[in-house]
């Protein structure tokens, strides 16, 4: 009794320890990031200028914007393909899809610094993309879809596919099905994917590094070229505002998911 | 297909659904093995089987679910063979009902016109009868979690049957309702095929339902039918081991044909025992194996050595000591160890026959019956 006792208080401590090491930088950040001490390290009262200097700096906004577009694009390019790529991975049979199916995982479990540096040799040595808006959209869709197609596929495999056969049998084409039935029973995963992949595209650094070339920064690698010269409370807002879009994203997923399992 | 509200459906040959030396192999295992049936219009005709003896297969190779391996399938007289299931005229009721989550009562019911592209105004109006017709008025709105197993089951009826289809195929559709709503929904079920008119084929491992909804039954067993007829012929005439035993009949004598004489056959069990039957008429070339009776034809009573013997050509007669006794409210049934053979002999009294304390277990018991109740078994 008393060992137990012991025992969840020894947890207790460790998971207040976590806790406080995952959650203090970030909450550190967002203070600071209202604090009107000018290297953004302690508390000196509160202030909103840092935020006013953010949008009035054009680098910032350059970058902002290049973010935005680039997670954009990739969520709706790689959530289609992943919506697609999982359906005929679970539909079809065909040689080869339990190895095509699993190698779908190599870009998620591959070194970031691997798969960027591929894809860097590939677009310049290879295929001659120019670097840029492209080559980073093209990377962060490689990197991005599996995931979608891992959250849909296993949606498809809670799904009860006898809604499929009812409604094929009530007249509808496989089209037809597809956009009455299946379409509609995926969106939840759908939308979760999205909101996944939004914040991993807009988060990414290692393989956005090595493909962006010049003058094509985004957002991440905007702070990391800043913080070179030394922390500033801009900074700070740009970690809050990273903070304050992941953060939305994973409670969106989380509402989604609530809702879907209400539902069902 | 667009055949007016309520009209009964009839095609010119009187079969609407023949099946034609169907087979279909899942890998090593025949799951249908040259089938030959013909449905006739109006009726509810049941596949009836344990699980695993095809009846399901069979139906989703009606409905285009599943290809044939070999075999034809002719709905109304035309082969549907090439046909997918959107374009055949069957629809399906399946077994969890496989209503559509994100669609309201109203919705799922009027799914399949959508898909003719009939009028907003005209498909309401329908819905309006369907949701009549299956008394589900005021739950034209809710969502099928909000609704009970049972209301569930006719919103999947309601959907199906306002195609108008010439068969309306149901997958065991009761089997997840409890045994209150499962016999409900079978008087409902009846209720409503007399209504429509439309021709049922209804598949299902339940024997009360089959003999209480059906107007034809076709027994199978290893993906084919052995049996195929009204339920009455099939309950106090099986005609072969497997279909005795599965409709209840569960003392059979197995034994040869040893004598024929004045419209009976003799039949000689492995015991020695000779049991009287009355001469089969039917001119089946399997030979006569064995006979069954039912439990409720057998009277028991406590030995009396006083009682003379009966003429063994009128009554079969056996002895026995009760060995258990299973009080099921209704009856009661006994099981009795018989001297002559070896064998258990299982029979029910129902509760007006005032037997309960004059037959305890351990009881040495005369066990006879009509040999006309003895039923003849073939293969």
């Amino acid at each position: 009794m008393k060992k137990k006792r012991i025992a969840s208080k020894i947890l207790w401590v460790l998971s207040m320890l976590t806790l406080i090491f995952l959650w203090a930088p970030m909450i550190l950040i967002i203070v600071f990031s209202f604090s009107n001490n000018k290297y953004g390290s302690s508390w000196e009262g509160f202030t909103l200028k840092w935020y006013a200097k953010l949008l009035t700096n054009d680098q910032v906004r350059d970058a902002l914007t290049r973010s935005l577009i680039v997670a954009g694009i990739t969520v709706v390019v790689a959530t289609l393909i992943g919506t697609l790529t999982a359906y005929g991975l679970y539909k079809l049979n065909f040689k080869g899809k339990q190895f095509l199916r699993t190698s779908i995982l190599l870009p998620i479990v591959f070194p970031s610094v691997v798969t960027g540096s591929a894809l860097l040799v590939f677009f310049t040595r290879l295929v001659h993309i120019p670097l840029g808006y492209i080559s980073i959209i093209i990377a962060h869709i490689v990197f991005s879809s599996p995931l979608a197609v891992f959250i849909i596929l296993g949606r498809m495999q809670r799904f009860d596919w006898s809604w499929e056969e009812a409604a094929l049998d009530l007249g509808a084409t496989p089209f037809r099905t597809f956009l009455r039935v299946t379409g509609p029973q995926l969106l939840p995963a759908i939308m979760a994917s999205a909101m996944l992949i939004f914040p991993w595209s807009f988060d990414d650094f290692v393989i956005t590094y090595f493909v962006a070339g010049v003058g094509s920064t985004t957002l991440p690698i905007y702070v990391f070229s800043q913080l070179r010269f030394g922390a500033t409370p801009v900074i700070n807002t740009i970690g809050t505002l990273f903070v304050t879009v992941t953060m939305s994203g994973m409670l969106l997923v989380y509402l989604i998911q609530k809702k879907t399992k209400s539902g069902a | 297909m667009q055949a007016p509200e309520n009209s009964n459906t009839k095609t010119v040959s009187g079969i609407c659904l023949e099946v034609r030396d169907v087979v279909k192999r899942f890998g090593d295992l025949t799951a249908v093995d040259h089938v030959n049936l013909q449905i006739r219009d109006g009726e509810i005709f049941s596949f009836l089987g344990p699980s695993g003896c095809g009846k399901s297969t069979l139906l989703r190779v009606v409905a285009g679910l599943e290809n044939q391996d070999q075999g034809d399938v002719l709905i109304a007289g035309k082969n549907v063979n090439e046909l997918p299931p959107y374009k055949r005229d069957c629809n399906t009721v399946f077994q969890n009902h496989a209503l559509f989550p994100h669609m309201t009562v109203a919705e799922n019911i009027g799914f399949g016109l959508v898909e003719r592209r009939l009028s907003k105004s005209e498909i309401k109006k329908r819905v309006a009868d369907k949701i009549d017709l299956v008394t589900l008025g005021g739950m034209e709105g809710r969502r099928p979690d909000q609704l009970s197993g049972g209301q569930r089951q006719r919103v999947a009826l309601a959907r199906s049957l306002i195609l108008e289809p010439t068969v309306l195929l149901l997958d065991e559709p009761l089997a997840a309702l409890d045994r209150k709503l499962r016999k409900e929904m079978q008087v409902e079920l009846k209720r409503i095929q007399r209504e429509v008119g439309t021709t049922f084929l209804n598949v299902t491992h339940d024997q009360k339902e089959a003999l209480s909804v059906s107007d034809r039954i076709g027994i199978m067993n290893e993906g084919a039918f052995l049996q195929i007829g009204t339920p009455d012929e099939i309950y106090e005439k099986p005609g072969s081991m497997f279909v005795a035993s599965f409709m209840g009949a569960t003392n059979i004598f197995t034994g040869k044909v040893v004598s024929h004489q004045d419209g009976n056959i003799g039949i000689e069990t492995e015991n020695g025992k000779l049991i009287f039957a009355p001469e089969p008429i039917d001119d089946s070339n399997h030979p006569i194996s064995g006979v069954s009776i039912h439990p409720e034809l057998i009277s028991l009573k406590p030995t009396n050595s006083d009682d003379p013997q009966a003429d063994p050509t009128l009554q079969t007669e056996f002895h026995g000591t009760i060995k258990e006794v299973f009080y099921q409210g209704n009856f009661s049934e006994f099981t009795v160890a018989l001297k002559e053979t070896k064998m258990l002999l299982t029979v029910h009294l129902t509760r007006g026959m005032g037997y309960r304390h004059k037959l305890p277990e351990g009881q040495d018991v005369s066990i006879s019956w009509d040999c006309s109740s003895n039923n003849v078994l073939r293969g």
